[in-house]
Formats: C-alpha cells, sequence, structure tokens
C-alpha cells in the first residue's frame, strides 16, 4: 500500500529519504565495529578506547531518528490492523477516511516533537552543550538534536505525502463503493 | 474535569484509537500530549515532556542494547543455524514418539538462547520443521501449532528484547532480566515436551507419524556423524558462551555483549557463506526499521507514563481497589487476564508499555518483585500471540507457509492446547515467584 503511495512522491523526496536510512544503516554497523574493537583492545592489550560509552550513548537517537522515516514509509510503525483491514474491505470509503485521520495524527505528533525540537537545537548550538565528562571525552550534542529536527520534518512530509496522494485516489473512486 | 476522569478518558481514548488501527506510538504520544496540555492548560508542559523524551531521555547507554541485539538476531536468523539445531535434535530424539514435535521444542529453545525476537523464530522454524513434520505423516494442524507455541520461548529465553524493554522501562538491570527468564522458559520447554510426549502416546492421532506399525513406509532419517553434529551445534555453543558467558563472567555490560553477539553472527554467517554485500545491508536496514518502530514505541509511553502521573491515575486505581474487597490474588488475576486480551490484538511490547505505568503503582503496596512482575507480563502477553483474532506468531506462521491447504483456523486450533500450556505455566509462575527468581 506505501509504496504504491509513494508513486507519487517527487524522486528528490524519496532519494533523501533513503539516504537518511542509509547512513543510519551504516551508523549501526560502525558502532558494532567500535565496541567490538574497544573490547577487544581492552582484553588484549588494556587499552580501552576513550569515549566509547558516550559515542553509543547519543548515536542511538542519531540512528533512530534517521531511520525513521523510511520506516514509516515501508509501513513499519507498529498498529493493530485487524479490525481496521475489516472496515477497509466492508467500507472502502470509511477505511479510506480512517488511514487519511491516522495519517494526518501522525504529521501532529512530528509537529508536536518539532515544537521542542528547534528550540533545544538551538539551545544546544549556542551554548556547546556535550555528553561526557570534560578533559576525558566529550562530544557535542547539537548535530543529534539538529537530526531529530531534520528527521521530524522529514517524516512530517513523509505523512504530509500519504495523505495526499490517498485524497487523490478518493477522488478516483467509484461512487458504488463509496455509497456503502 | 479532575486529572482522574482526563486519565481514564486518556486510557479509554487510547485502547479506541488502537484497535481502531491507528498507530500505537502515535495514539499513544498524541493522547497523552493533549492531556498533559489540557491537565497544565499550556502548552509548554507537554512540548518539554515529549522533548525530553525524544530527545535526552534516549541518550542512555542502555538503548544501544536493543539495535545489537536485534541485528544479532536478525543475522542468525538468516544464515539457517535454525535447520542445523533442528536436523541435529531430529537425530538425537529419533527413537522418542511425536519425536519431530519434541525437536521443535528443543530446537526453538536452543534457537531462543541465541536470538531475541519471537517473530524471528516463528518464521525459521515454520519453514524448516512444518515441511518436515508434514513429510513424516504428522498432522498439520499439530505441527503448526508445535512451532507457534514454541515461537514464544524467543521471548523469555535471553537474550530478549522484551526482557531487555521491561528492564529499561522500569529501570533494572539486564542481566538480572535476563537471568529471570532462564527457568521459566526452560520450564515451559520442559512442558511442551512432556505433553507432545504423552499426546503421542496417549492420543497419537492427534499428533500423528506414528504410523510405523501399519507398513508405512519408514522414512529416513539424515544421519548424522559425530563431527558433524559439533559442527551444527559449535555456533550455538559459542554464541552462548560470548553473550550469556560474557555478561554472566562479568566480562561485558548487556550493550557489549549485544555488539559482541553481532559480530560473533556476522562472523559466523561469512564463514557460512550466508553474506554477501546486498543481503547485510538488507538485515542492517531491516535492523534500523525495527530499532526505530521500536524506540520511537518508547518514547510516546515515556509521554504516556508522564501524563498518567500527572493526572494521577495510577495511584487513584491503587488506592481504589484498596478499598475493595480484592485481594492481591484477585488484582493478579484481573491483570492478567488484561494481558491475554490485549495479547489477541496488540504486540507484546505495546502491551507493555501500555499496562506496566499503569499496573505498577497499584501493585507497588503489596511488596513484589519487580522481576517477577516483569516476567508474570510478557508471559501474560505472549499468550495473546497464540490466541485469535490477531495472534501475531499465528499470522507470520501463516505468512510465511505460503500454503493454501494449512488454513489460518488450523493454526490458531493447533495453537490453542499449546496457549493452555502457557496459562498453567504462568498459574506455576505466580503461585511459585521463587522459580523466576532463582538466579536473581
Amino acid at each position: 500500500m506505501t509504496d504504491q503511495e509513494l508513486a507519487h512522491t517527487p524522486n528528490v523526496f524519496e532519494h533523501w529519504v533513503f539516504g537518511l536510512n542509509g547512513i543510519g544503516t551504516l551508523w549501526i554497523f560502525l558502532i558494532m565495529l567500535l565496541i567490538n574493537t574497544d573490547v577487544l583492545l581492552r582484553f588484549l592489550f588494556n587499552t580501552p578506547i576513550d569515549g566509547v560509552t558516550e559515542i553509543v550513548e547519543v548515536s542511538i537517537a542519531g540512528i533512530v531518528f534517521l531511520q525513521l522515516a523510511d520506516a514509516i514509509r515501508a509501513g513499519r510503525l507498529t498498529r493493530s490492523d485487524g479490525l481496521f483491514n475489516k472496515i477497509k474491505e466492508s467500507k472502502p470509503m470509511l477505511g479510506q477516511w480512517m488511514s487519511i485521520f491516522f495519517d494526518v495524527c501522525g504529521a501532529l505528533f512530528f509537529i508536536a516533537i518539532l515544537t521542542g525540537a528547534v528550540p533545544t537545537f538551538i539551545e544546544s548550538y549556542e551554548r556547546n552543550y556535550f555528553a561526557g565528562s570534560e578533559g576525558v571525552f566529550t562530544v557535542p550534542i547539537w548535530p543529534i538534536r539538529l537530526i531529530l529536527c531534520i528527521s521530524c520534518v522529514t517524516v512530517i512530509g513523509v505523512f504530509i505525502i500519504k495523505v495526499i496522494s490517498q485524497i487523490r485516489t478518493i477522488g478516483s473512486f467509484p461512487s458504488a463503493g463509496g455509497a456503502l | 474535569m479532575t486529572g482522574l476522569e482526563i486519565g481514564l478518558l486518556s486510557v479509554v481514548v487510547i485502547l479506541v484509537l488502537i484497535y481502531s488501527g491507528m498507530y500505537v506510538p502515535v495514539a499513544l504520544g498524541l493522547v497523552s500530549f493533549v492531556s498533559v496540555w489540557y491537565l497544565r492548560g499550556s502548552l509548554e508542559a507537554p512540548v518539554y515532556l515529549l522533548t525530553i523524551a525524544a530527545s535526552s531521555g534516549l541518550e542512555d547507554y542502555i538503548y544501544g542494547v536493543i539495535p545489537l541485539f536485534v541485528l544479532m538476531g536478525l543475522l542468525v536468523s538468516q544464515c539457517e543455524l535454525g535447520r542445523d539445531i533442528y536436523e541435529v535434535s531430529n537425530y538425537l530424539l529419533r527413537k522418542v514418539k511425536g519425536g519431530l514435535g519434541v525437536a521443535t521444542v528443543a530446537a526453538n529453545t536452543a534457537f531462543a538462547a541465541i536470538t531475541g525476537v519471537s517473530i524471528a523464530s516463528a518464521s525459521v522454524f515454520a519453514r524448516v520443521s512444518v515441511p518436515e513434520m508434514v513429510r513424516f505423516g504428522y498432522n498439520p494442524r499439530f505441527a503448526v501449532g508445535v512451532v507457534a507455541g514454541s515461537s514464544v520461548l524467543g521471548m523469555l529465553i535471553p537474550p530478549s528484547v522484551m526482557l531487555i524493554i521491561y528492564a529499561i522501562i522500569t529501570e533494572l538491570s539486564v542481566a538480572d532480566m535476563f537471568k529471570a527468564g532462564i527457568v521459566p522458559g526452560l520450564i515451559l520447554a520442559a512442558i511442551y515436551i512432556v505433553a507432545i510426549v504423552s499426546a503421542a502416546v496417549f492420543f497419537p492421532n492427534y499428533i500423528g507419524g506414528q504410523s510405523n506399525s501399519d507398513g508405512a513406509p519408514e522414512l529416513v532419517q539424515k544421519d548424522l556423524s559425530g563431527a558433524e553434529i559439533a559442527r551444527k551445534i559449535a555456533p550455538f555453543i559459542i554464541l552462548i558462551l560470548l553473550v550469556l558467558g560474557g555478561i554472566y563472567g562479568g566480562l561485558f555490560t548487556p550493550t557489549e555483549a549485544g555488539a559482541v553477539g553481532a559480530m560473533g553472527a556476522l562472523i559466523i554467517s561469512l564463514i557460512k557463506r550466508k553474506l554477501n554485500r546486498p543481503v547485510l545491508w538488507k538485515v542492517l536496514s531491516e535492523t534500523g526499521h525495527i530499532v526505530a518502530s521500536l524506540l520511537l514505541l518508547i518514547i510516546a509511553a515515556t509521554m504516556y507514563s508522564r501524563m498518567l502521573a500527572i493526572s494521577g491515575l495510577p495511584n487513584e486505581l491503587g488506592a481504589w481497589i484498596a478499598t475493595t474487597d480484592l485481594s492481591f490474588i484477585g488484582i493478579l488475576t484481573i491483570y492478567v487476564i488484561l494481558l491475554v486480551i490485549m495479547g489477541t490484538i496488540l504486540d507484546t511490547t505495546s502491551i507493555i508499555l501500555i499496562m506496566v505505568p499503569l499496573f505498577l503503582p497499584v501493585m507497588a503496596p503489596y511488596d513484589i518483585s519487580l522481576i517477577w512482575f516483569g516476567i508474570i507480563t510478557i508471559f501474560g502477553a505472549e499468550i495473546g500471540l497464540l490466541t485469535p483474532p490477531l495472534g501475531i506468531s499465528c499470522y507470520v506462521i501463516k505468512t510465511t507457509l505460503d500454503d493454501d491447504s494449512i488454513s489460518l483456523y488450523d493454526i490458531f486450533a493447533g495453537a490453542f492446547p499449546f496457549a493452555v500450556l502457557m496459562l498453567l505455566v504462568l498459574i506455576l509462575l505466580i503461585a511459585y515467584p521463587g522459580i523466576s527468581l532463582v538466579f536473581v
């Protein structure tokens, strides 16, 4: 269902979503390698890498938000669709409107997250917040906050595209189906 | 409206929206957002809480454990370790009545010790052991039932993503939760095995496959040499030693164990030549999708539990229950019934995230072990994976099998006895909390 909907998506946006997902994908792999290297160095040479804990801490949020838009595009958000699928079969029109409503709510939820995320990003950038302890190892926080903002905007875009393409299909619905 | 009424209304609205098909994290997060907005009378509070949940709330080392164990599970699932362990179990159990059924349970138990996702077990063994059992004349309904029933072992036997999520939201140690899952998981496996063997003896027609006496061709099982068995079992032993041995030997944190386990699984798939770049990319990307949707759920659930706390609903609920004549066992019974009902329409993670913040304050005065409560919660919710209308394990098996002669109804019917056995074990775990706390 989602893939067909995305047929309407401008390609640039699609590539953007895939690109974010790709960075997140690579990031997970690097984290795995990093932790393994750390563990290995610790056992073999008793020289752990500084800051692995801090890097893992800030990375998870980064990874999650980079991949979220693609996960949503691919229809991977958790839902219980038993009843919903029945409604879509017996009353396609109602099902379509419900689906639109769910996607609008999705967009609203991420607008809510974005509202708080933007000032948090600006603050962390201006005041140079970091994770870790000074003198030992520190990572700046603002790139992660920026990813959160970018991700929210992208996710809102994904939801809006879903809504628009569904409203288009409603226009082309056979009206007999709508009478149900 | 009072805080209590808002809280109650929110929970009801959330459940209605989820049931009608809204994305679970959106329903949880958005309704909680609006409730806090109403309760506090300004937008500032909900925006603040949501931002914390989505940003600094996630900046904890422990969250690293989720993607790493999911990655390990997916790597292990695609390098046919499930098939290997099943062949070995078959061979070793060839003399036992109902042997293929018992082998499915045994193989699942071993597989559970190297993966953390039920769904992975369900799809692997639907492909591996159902065709095998059907070939040997087992009743298809029984065959799918065993696979569905034993797939829940994946969530109980560590490493398990469910145990991790419960540990995170209740701020318990992941290592302790892992330990608590071992004995209940093994007991469940043992009860399954006893039930299968006794059914094979007393109701051979239900199981099928025992037709040697009537001259049916003795189908030849693959003969395995000692070396082959060793080669097939070695990856399991290595991964279990690395991950669980590493955690309990005090060598690794759970996050490190996840990374080392994922690396081990990666190397094993390379040695077995089951991995190339496109496959690795697919596995990594799939990991990301699973983790993104899991953590979004956790973000939304954090918002929801803050909303509950602000509304005061859990405390009021506890106070109200104290005024009724309900005994502790009475409350627990209601809780378990709710879990099972929710399990029939929702996934286990969502259930844990919705029910635990609501009921933990209610249970607190009874001086219970949070670890034990977690095992009960996961067990109860997992029963729903086997029951209609939406038992997820059964759907996964149906999709994986892609065989029209086995209907969804057959799968649910086949899984039913196993759901009953689970319920019995759950009652046992409730009656004897010590079982879950043996190693803790």
